[in-house]
C-alpha cells in the first residue's frame, strides 16, 4: 500500500514529470525573452528591452495543453563574458585533466567566481544543465564573433542538445547565411528561422518538429502541443470572425427613426455614426483580448491602429475610396456622410426565400413594430441607416486586423500597422453584392444589439453563424 | 412551460447558462468585472473553458447578487404565472357557461365555436408556424407572462434577465418548446375548465340542443356533425345517430334521450378537439424541452464570451524566478590611466568588426600602424602582448555600435586603455542608431571612460590619427552627444581623407 500511495501522482499541474524542459539561452540581447512571450502568447512574460541584460533571473514558463504542462521554458541571463568564463576555465580545469564537459562546468558552477564576476554565466549553465535540452537564440543582424563561437562551446559542454534560433530575420541586416555556415562548422545543422516580432504562420511547428528531431523521447509531447497550438490557432480565427460577424449584423441592422426636418436628421446621423463607431471599437477591443494582445498598449483606439486609413474616420468618403469601394450616388457627404435614407424597400434586394422567412420572423415577432413604422413612415418620418459603402469598409478593416493579429508575435512593441492588410485584399468585399445576411440584417432592425428594441432570435444567430462563414471563405 | 414553473425538469444548471447569459450582457453593456480572485480560483481546478464560464458566471452572480435576483424573478415569475393559470381557468368555466347559457335551448354550432374556435385558432397558428423555419415562434400568451413579470419585477439586474433569458431560449432553440408548453399548459387549464364547468352545468340543469341554419341543408348538417363525431366516437363518445340530427333542427321536442346524446356530443369534441391536442403538444414540448436541457452547450463564439478564452484557458503559466538578481555593480575595473609612454606611435585596432566596416589601407595617414581586427581569444591575447611589449602613444579602437556591448567587450575595451598614453574609441558606422550608441557609451562610461575618449565620426578619428593632437576628443564631443553622431550620417571619410 505505501508504494500505491508514492505512485500516486501529484494532484493537478504539479506533476510535469513528462514535461520537456527547454532552457533558452544565447547571447545578450538576442531576444530571449521575447521568444518565451510569443511562444506564450503572452504578452506580460518576463521584461523585454533593447538593452543588455534586461532579464537578470532566471525565469520559468509552462506551456499546458488541456491543463497540464507539456514543455516548460526557462528564460535566462544573457551570455555577456564567454571569452572570460573560458579562460577562467582552462585556469580551473585544464584541458590536460580531460575532464568532460558537464564535469567541467560543474567545476566551474562550485567555483567563487560563480557566484561574483560571472554570476549570470552560471545561473544559465546550471539552469542548462537541469534541461534536456537549450534553444540558442541569435540576434541574426549581428555578424558571426568568436565570442559566439565561445558561447556555444561552453554551451555544449553543458551536454545537452542545442537548438539554434535565428530571431528578427525579418530585418534587412540580416545574416542568417553567415549564421547557417558558422552553425553548420559548430555541428549544429537544425536551425530555426523564429523573428519573434512577426513569426512565421508555422513557425511554432518548425520549431517544435526540430526540437522533436533532437529529442526523441520526447516527440510524442511535443506532437500532442503542435497539434494543440494548431487547433487554438483555428479556433482563435472562428471566434474572431463570429465576433466580426457580430458586428457587422449589428450596425447593418442598425436604423435610427426621425422626423424630417434637416437639423434632426442631421443630429440622427451623427448619432448612429456614433453607435457605429462605439461598436466597432468594442470589437476591435474583444479581437486584441482574443488574441491576448494587451489593450493597455492602445491607449487611444485611433493611435496603436496605424496607418493613414486606420487614422481616418470611418465615416468619410475618402476612407472608403482609399480601399477602392465603389462609392455610390447614394452616399452622401457632409453631416449625413455615412448614413442612407431607407426607402422602406430594403427587402426588395433579397432573394426570394430569404424575403419570406424574414417577412414571416418579421410578422410574427410582432406585427405592431412593422406597424409602428407604417405610422411613422405616413407621418414623413425619415429612417437613417449605415450606408453599405461602411459595411463594406469594416469588413475589410476588421479581416485586415485580424490577419494583422495573427501575423504578430507577443513581443512585438509597435503599434499594429493594417494598411498593408488591407492592400488588394477581399476583392469580393469591395465590389459585389453584399452577403444576403447583411441584406437581410438591414430589413430587420430588431437584429440590432445597439436597438433599444433588440429581440433575440434563431435567425439571426443562424445569419451570424452563415456570415462568418463567408468571411472565412473570402 | 415557463422556466419558473420547471426547476424540477430544467436542470439545475440551467440557471448557470442563465446567469452566465446575463453575466455576458451585463457586461457588454456596462464593462467587465474584476475578476482576479475568481480567475486564480478557477485555474487551480481542471475543468473546460465552458465549464469555467460558467463557474465565472456563477460566482460573480453570488458575489453580485445577480443570483438572489435571479431567485426574486423567479419567484415574481411564478406568481405571474399562477395568476395567468387561475385566470386561464377562469375563463375557461366562463366561456363554457356562456356558450350553454342560462339554461333551455341551446343553438349547437354557436355553442361549439364558442367552446373550441379561438383555441382551434391558436393551435393551428401554432402548427403552421413550423412552416416558417428558422423564424423564432414566440407566443401570445408566453411574451405577455413575460411582460406582466417585467413590469413586477424591477431592478437593472431584474432588466437583464428576462432579455438574457429570451437570448439564451432563442440561441438554444428552446423558445418555441418553452413558448409553447407556456402557452398549451394555460390552454390545458382553460379548456380543463370549460370541460369541468360544461360537465356542472349539464349535470345539474336541463337543456334542450337545436341547430339552425337558413343557407345550408340539413343534409350538410348531418354529415358535419357526424364528421366531426367520428373521432369522439372513437374514443368513447358515441355520435348522435342521424335521425335525432335531422329532427333536432329548429325547435321540436325531442325525447330526453336525444338532448343527451347531443350533451355527450359536446363533451365529446371539448375533449378531442380541444383537451387532448393540447395535452399531447404540451407532452410534446415538454419532452422537447427536457432533452434540450440535458445537453445545453454553451455558445463561446459570442462576444463577451470569445475574449474569456486567453483569461480562462491560458495556454501557459509562469512559474517564477530562481532567485533575485543580485544589485548591479559597476565592474570593480581600474579607472582608465595613461601610462608614461615611450614611443610615439599611432596605432588603430578594431574590436569585432564585422568585415564591411574595416578600414581600408589607403584611407589611413601614413605612420598609423594598423593591428587589424581582433576577435577570438588568441587574437586578443596577442594584441595585448603587443601593447605590452611596446606602449603605444595613439590607440584609436573601433567598435560596431550596432552590436549590443556587452560586459566581455567592455572589460576588454578597458584593458586596452589601459595600454596606451592616449586611448580613444569610435563607434562605427557613423549613421548607428542613436539608441545604441547611448547604450555603448552607458556602458563604457560606468566602465571609467569618460566623455573625451569617443569620437562621433569616422573622419574626425582620421583626423587625429594623422597627427592633429587638438582636434580629437575635446570636451565639445561631449556636449554634442553620442546623438550627434547620427547627423553626421554619410561621413564616412569620403574624400577628407584621400
Amino acid at each position: 500500500m505505501p508504494e500505491l500511495s508514492n505512485m500516486a501522482p501529484a494532484p493537478g499541474r504539479t506533476n510535469h514529470n513528462g514535461a520537456l524542459r527547454l532552457a533558452v539561452v544565447g547571447h545578450t540581447n538576442t531576444g530571449k525573452t521575447s521568444l518565451l512571450r510569443t511562444l506564450s502568447r503572452n504578452p506580460h512574460f518576463g521584461e523585454v528591452k533593447d538593452s543588455p541584460g534586461t532579464t537578470r533571473h532566471v525565469e520559468g514558463l509552462r506551456l499546458l495543453v488541456e491543463g497540464d504542462t507539456a514543455v516548460e521554458l526557462f528564460d535566462t541571463p544573457g551570455l555577456e563574458d564567454g571569452m572570460a568564463l573560458l579562460d577562467y576555465l582552462d585556469v580551473l580545469a585544464p584541458p590536460a585533466e580531460r575532464l568532460d564537459g558537464p564535469s567541467r562546468i560543474q567545476r566551474f558552477l562550485d567555483s567563487p567566481e560563480s557566484l561574483g564576476r560571472f554570476e549570470q554565466e552560471a545561473r544559465v549553465l546550471r539552469k542548462l544543465l537541469e534541461c534536456d535540452a537549450g534553444i540558442y537564440v541569435i540576434d541574426a543582424r549581428d555578424p558571426v564573433l568568436a565570442k559566439h563561437r565561445d558561447e556555444l562551446t561552453l554551451l555544449a559542454a553543458c551536454g545537452h542538445p542545442l537548438l539554434p534560433v535565428l530571431n528578427f530575420t525579418h530585418s534587412p541586416e540580416q545574416r542568417i547565411e553567415e549564421w547557417r555556415g558558422a552553425l553548420a562548422r559548430l555541428g549544429l545543422h537544425a536551425v530555426v528561422e523564429f523573428d519573434t516580432i512577426a513569426p512565421p504562420l508555422d513557425g511554432e511547428d518548425q520549431l517544435y518538429d526540430k526540437l522533436a528531431l533532437l529529442l526523441d523521447t520526447h516527440a510524442s509531447t511535443l506532437r500532442a502541443l503542435k497539434q494543440d497550438i494548431a487547433q487554438q490557432r483555428l479556433q482563435r480565427h472562428e471566434d474572431a470572425l463570429a465576433l466580426v460577424a457580430e458586428m457587422l449584423i449589428d450596425i447593418a441592422a442598425l436604423r435610427l427613426v426621425s422626423p424630417p426636418e434637416p437639423d434632426r436628421m442631421e443630429k440622427a446621423a451623427e448619432q448612429l455614426r456614433g453607435l457605429a463607431r462605439k461598436r466597432e471599437d468594442h470589437c476591435i477591443d474583444a479581437l486584441l483580448k482574443r488574441y491576448n494582445f494587451r489593450s493597455s498598449d492602445f491607449p487611444h483606439r485611433h493611435l496603436p491602429l496605424k496607418g493613414e486609413r486606420w487614422d481616418m474616420d470611418l465615416f468619410h468618403p475618402q476612407a472608403l475610396k482609399e480601399v477602392g469601394i465603389q462609392v455610390g450616388k447614394g452616399m452622401a457627404a457632409g453631416a449625413m456622410a455615412g448614413a442612407t435614407l431607407d426607402m422602406f424597400t430594403a427587402g426588395i434586394s433579397l432573394g426570394a426565400a430569404t424575403l419570406i422567412g424574414a417577412a414571416a420572423g418579421g410578422l410574427w415577432q410582432g406585427a405592431d413594430k412593422l406597424g409602428r413604422r407604417l405610422l411613422g413612415r405616413l407621418r414623413g418620418y425619415q429612417e437613417l441607416t449605415v450606408d453599405d459603402a461602411v459595411l463594406r469598409l469594416l469588413s475589410i478593416r476588421e479581416l485586415a486586423l485580424i490577419a494583422a493579429l495573427e501575423r504578430r508575435g507577443h513581443a512585438a512593441q509597435g503599434p499594429i500597422d493594417i494598411s498593408a492588410l488591407m492592400d488588394g485584399r477581399e476583392e469580393a468585399l469591395r465590389k459585389e453584392k453584399l452577403p444576403e445576411e447583411l441584406l437581410e440584417a438591414r430589413a430587420t432592425p430588431e437584429w440590432s444589439t445597439l436597438a433599444d428594441d433588440y429581440q433575440p432570435s434563431l435567425r439571426r444567430t443562424e445569419a451570424v453563424r452563415r456570415l462568418a462563414g463567408k468571411l472565412a471563405r473570402l | 412551460m415557463a422556466p419558473g414553473k420547471h426547476q424540477g425538469v430544467m436542470p439545475k444548471n440551467f440557471d448557470n447558462f442563465w446567469l452566465a447569459e446575463t453575466l455576458r450582457l451585463r457586461e457588454s453593456l456596462w464593462g467587465p468585472l474584476e475578476d482576479a480572485s475568481e480567475l486564480r480560483k478557477l485555474q487551480s481546478a481542471p475543468g473546460t473553458f465552458e465549464a469555467r464560464v460558467l463557474a465565472r458566471a456563477r460566482m460573480l452572480a453570488e458575489r453580485e447578487g445577480m443570483a438572489q435576483t435571479l431567485a426574486q424573478w423567479r419567484s415574481v415569475a411564478r406568481l405571474t404565472l399562477l395568476l395567468f393559470a387561475g385566470a386561464a381557468f377562469l375563463l375557461g368555466c366562463g366561456a363554457a357557461a356562456g356558450a350553454l347559457g342560462p339554461g333551455g335551448s341551446v343553438n349547437l354550432a354557436p355553442a361549439v365555436t364558442a367552446l373550441l374556435g379561438l383555441n382551434t385558432l391558436a393551435f393551428l397558428l401554432w402548427l403552421a408556424s413550423f412552416l416558417m423555419q428558422g423564424s423564432a415562434a414566440g407566443s401570445v400568451l408566453a411574451s405577455a407572462w413575460l411582460k406582466l413579470t417585467r413590469k413586477l419585477a424591477r431592478g437593472p439586474d431584474a432588466v437583464l434577465l428576462p432579455r438574457a433569458l429570451l437570448e439564451l431560449l432563442s440561441r438554444q432553440r428552446l423558445q418555441r418548446w418553452a413558448a409553447g408548453a407556456l402557452s398549451h399548459g394555460l390552454w390545458v387549464l382553460a379548456l380543463a375548465g370549460a370541460l369541468l364547468t360544461l360537465v356542472a352545468l349539464l349535470v345539474t340543469r336541463r337543456y334542450t340542443f337545436h341547430w339552425e341554419t337558413t343557407l345550408l341543408s340539413p343534409d350538410t348538417f348531418v354529415t358535419l356533425v357526424q364528421g366531426l363525431g367520428r373521432l369522439p366516437s372513437l374514443l368513447g363518445f358515441p355520435e348522435p345517430p342521424a335521425a335525432i340530427i335531422r329532427s333536432s333542427s329548429g325547435p321540436s321536442t325531442l325525447p330526453d334521450a336525444a338532448h343527451a346524446a347531443w350533451s355527450i356530443w359536446l363533451i365529446g369534441m371539448v375533449v378531442t378537439y380541444g383537451l387532448l391536442p393540447r395535452l399531447a403538444a404540451l407532452a410534446v414540448s415538454i419532452t422537447i424541452l427536457k432533452r434540450r436541457q440535458s445537453t445545453l452547450t454553451l455558445d463561446t463564439t459570442l462576444p463577451g464570451i470569445v475574449e474569456l478564452r486567453e483569461r480562462l484557458m491560458p495556454a501557459s503559466e509562469s512559474t517564477g524566478i530562481d532567485r533575485p538578481a543580485p544589485s548591479l555593480t559597476t565592474s570593480g575595473l581600474p579607472p582608465v590611466a595613461a601610462r608614461p609612454g615611450v614611443g610615439t606611435r599611432r596605432a588603430l585596432v578594431g574590436v569585432e568588426l564585422p568585415a564591411e566596416l574595416a578600414w581600408q589601407g589607403p584611407e589611413l595617414p601614413p605612420g598609423v600602424n594598423d593591428l587589424g581586427i581582433v576577435d577570438s581569444r588568441p587574437e586578443r591575447r596577442r594584441l595585448l602582448a603587443t601593447l605590452h611589449g611596446d606602449a603605444v602613444e595613439q590607440l584609436l579602437v573601433c567598435c560596431d555600435a550596432r552590436q549590443t556591448p556587452d560586459r566581455g567587450t567592455v572589460a576588454f575595451l578597458v584593458e586596452l586603455a589601459g595600454l596606451a598614453q592616449q586611448p580613444r574609441l569610435l563607434l562605427l558606422p557613423d549613421d548607428a542608431s542613436a539608441t545604441r550608441r547611448e547604450q555603448w557609451l552607458q556602458q563604457l562610461m560606468n566602465a571609467g571612460f569618460e566623455v573625451e575618449h569617443f569620437f562621433r565620426t569616422r573622419a574626425e578619428a582620421l583626423h587625429w590619427l594623422a597627427g592633429n593632437p587638438g582636434q580629437g576628443g575635446s570636451a565639445d564631443d561631449g556636449d554634442a552627444g553620442p546623438q550627434a553622431g547620427q547627423a553626421f550620417s554619410g561621413g564616412k571619410g569620403g574624400g577628407h581623407d584621400a
